[in-house]
């Protein structure tokens, strides 16, 4: 008997569970509110999985992936707004470039550990920040970078937001196939064990740094496609949105914590928890009280801290093993 | 050429250290130590506490790189090679305190020392079952490594070096630990896998252990090599009963 699931039935199952995360999209496709939102969950679905690669099953806990989203927006507005390249090929450059970029920063910081390499990842974030600013002919400085409204397949600009809709789930659906792909190989076990144990995985034969600089590339370069596909869809950006820690650099790895972290669904499942409902509480309440929506999502953070160790995908895990031994 | 290399295999010794110093600010862990290791060998290395028998262990797997002096397997100069090229050159570690990942199952721990040779997921997986029935583990295959007992992670550390496919195998007080029963079974699967053609060096605190199944045995105390040769000569040495046990005076 083999511990390893067949290849048909792990892409018959996952490409199930994409399928039904369509299933909104479908029933809510006249509402411009919520297809807005579904954008986003799909969207950031993708970001907080390709976060979790080196994140999750590489225990490298990002708190800088704020930058490679932000070199990806930069690069590909850019290249649109002045040579008129199209975004489908502008995200190519900056996905290259954060690939490049990724190991390079991340590099010295491998030698810490732990909260202390989250710490030094999160100082990126500041860095670019302040280099947005002061970067003036390539990000606009402060004021930002507008895009026109000129609908277009090529311009990837469209007045129809459904199929904005079916460009973010594809992006999350190429992230989870590169995540399968990658855990049902020899290196995404590599990654594991580098997780697991720096020097077991060295005395195994694995080349620690390798493994982790090549994984921070992939993970970079997703993240940058995301940042891409964000720029053109709002049309509008600036540093501070960009490089804003709570709703960009922070919350890859708030939904891939709340999701369940190192597990493949976990940050699908995360981003389908949180993005509708912050979205939809700041509708709400924001009219009321401002910020009441951000006090509420801190208590359901901490709920999941306290209760769900493992995320939303560890205690359905737990679930499914208590229900299975009762029934044997 | 390869009436040359012949002759360098033939001459050089399989597994040779030599004058190796490691130094730590004014501490002189490890003071010019040398020996040879040949091929099929069971070598333990003894000593008192502090008398530099991990340091050294560590220099041997890449852990630490020597001050001065060579490391040598199969004629390669291996001083400076880090910890995974030693692997892929031909030796396999186990730790003192064992290292399981342990979120990961346990043929999946033995399956990240079976890529070195075998990449694909199926090959690997193979390989590891092979490796498990041969340490006594198949059937905790699929049980997490974190709900294994002691003497069943020491097992998994040795099933993971011997995935590697290791040619030589340093073995850390791999029995440090376990009860009498233990012991015996582990001295047992050593002797199959010596069997087999593999060489083992091994550090070990339990003279019982040196005594069972090492034919040779080096001794170390403050650093440096104070005697070499088989286990029961060796073992009454004055000058080693005074290191190990201290005079009668002071016991």
């Amino acid at each position: 008997m083999s511990a390893i699931p067949s290849t048909t039935r792990t892409w018959c199952l996952y490409a199930g569970g994409l399928l039904v995360t369509l299933l909104p999209l479908a029933v809510l496709s006249g509402d411009l509110f919520w297809v807005n939102i579904l954008i986003y969950t799909y969207l950031f679905a993708g970001l907080a999985v390709a976060w979790n690669i080196i994140g999750g099953f590489g225990g490298q806990f990002s708190l800088g992936h704020g930058v490679f989203f932000a070199v990806g927006a930069y690069m590909t507005a850019r290249l649109y707004l002045g040579w008129e390249i199209s975004p489908w090929l502008g995200m190519i450059p900056g996905a290259l470039l954060c690939a490049t970029i990724g190991p390079l920063v991340f590099w010295p910081t491998f030698r810490l550990k732990g909260s202390f390499f989250a710490i030094a990842t999160l100082a990126f974030n500041e860095v670019g920040l302040v280099m947005a600013n002061y970067l003036h002919t390539v990000t606009g400085g402060p004021r930002g970078l507008q895009i026109p409204f000129k609908a277009g397949l090529g311009n990837m600009i469209f007045a129809d937001q459904c199929i904005w809709a079916l460009i973010m789930f594809g992006f999350m659906a190429l992230c989870v196939a590169i995540t399968i792909v990658l855990m049902r190989s020899r290196l995404g076990y590599y990654l594991l064990a580098v997780r697991e144990d720096e020097e077991a995985a060295h005395a195994a034969g694995i080349d620690v740094t390798r493994v982790k600089l090549r994984d921070t590339a992939l993970s970079a370069a997703l993240a940058s496609i995301g940042g891409s596909l964000f720029a053109m869809y709002i049309r509008t950006i600036d540093p501070p949105t960009l490089f804003s820690l709570a709703d960009i650099g922070v919350k890859f790895a708030l939904i891939a914590l709340i999701g369940g972290i190192g597990t493949i669904i976990g940050p699908v499942l995360g981003a389908f928890l949180i993005i509708p409902a912050e979205s939809y509480l700041r509708a709400v309440m924001g009219g009321g009280l401002p910020g009441l929506h951000l006090v509420v999502m801190g208590g359901v953070m901490l709920l999941a801290a306290l209760f769900m160790r493992r995320g939303v995908a560890g205690a359905l895990d737990a679930l499914w093993r208590r229900r299975s031994r009762s029934a044997s | 050429m390869a009436a040359a290399l012949e002759k360098r295999l033939m001459t050089e010794p399989f597994f040779s250290v030599r004058n190796v110093v490691k130094r730590f600010a004014g501490l002189v862990a490890v003071d010019n130590v040398s020996f040879d290791v040949s091929r099929g060998e069971i070598v333990s290395i003894i000593g008192p506490n502090g008398a530099g028998k991990t340091t050294l262990f560590n220099l041997l797997t890449g852990q630490l790189a020597p001050n001065s002096g060579e490391v040598r397997l199969n004629g390669a100069l291996i001083n400076n090679l880090p910890p995974d090229q030693r692997a892929k050159l031909g030796l396999g570690r186990t730790f003192q305190i064992a290292k399981p990942l342990i979120a990961l199952t346990v043929i999946e721990n033995t399956m990240m020392g079976a890529f070195l040779r075998y990449p694909g997921l199926r090959a690997s997986e193979k390989r590891a079952l092979a490796i498990l029935e041969q340490v006594g583990l198949a059937d905790r295959a699929n049980v997490r490594a974190s709900e294994l007992t002691l003497s069943e992670r020491r097992r998994l550390e040795v099933s993971r070096a011997l995935a590697l496919e290791p040619q030589l195998l340093l073995l850390d007080k791999v029995m440090a630990g376990l009860n009498p029963s233990e012991v015996t079974e582990s001295i047992a699967l050593f002797r199959r896998l010596h069997d087999t053609g593999l060489t083992i060096l091994l550090i070990e605190h339990n003279l019982k252990v040196v005594r069972a199944f090492s034919e040779r045995v080096i001794v170390l105390d403050h650093g440096a090599k104070i005697a070499e040769g088989d286990a029961t000569t060796i073992l009454s040495t004055p000058a080693v009963v005074t290191a190990y046990v201290g005079t009668r005076k002071r016991a």
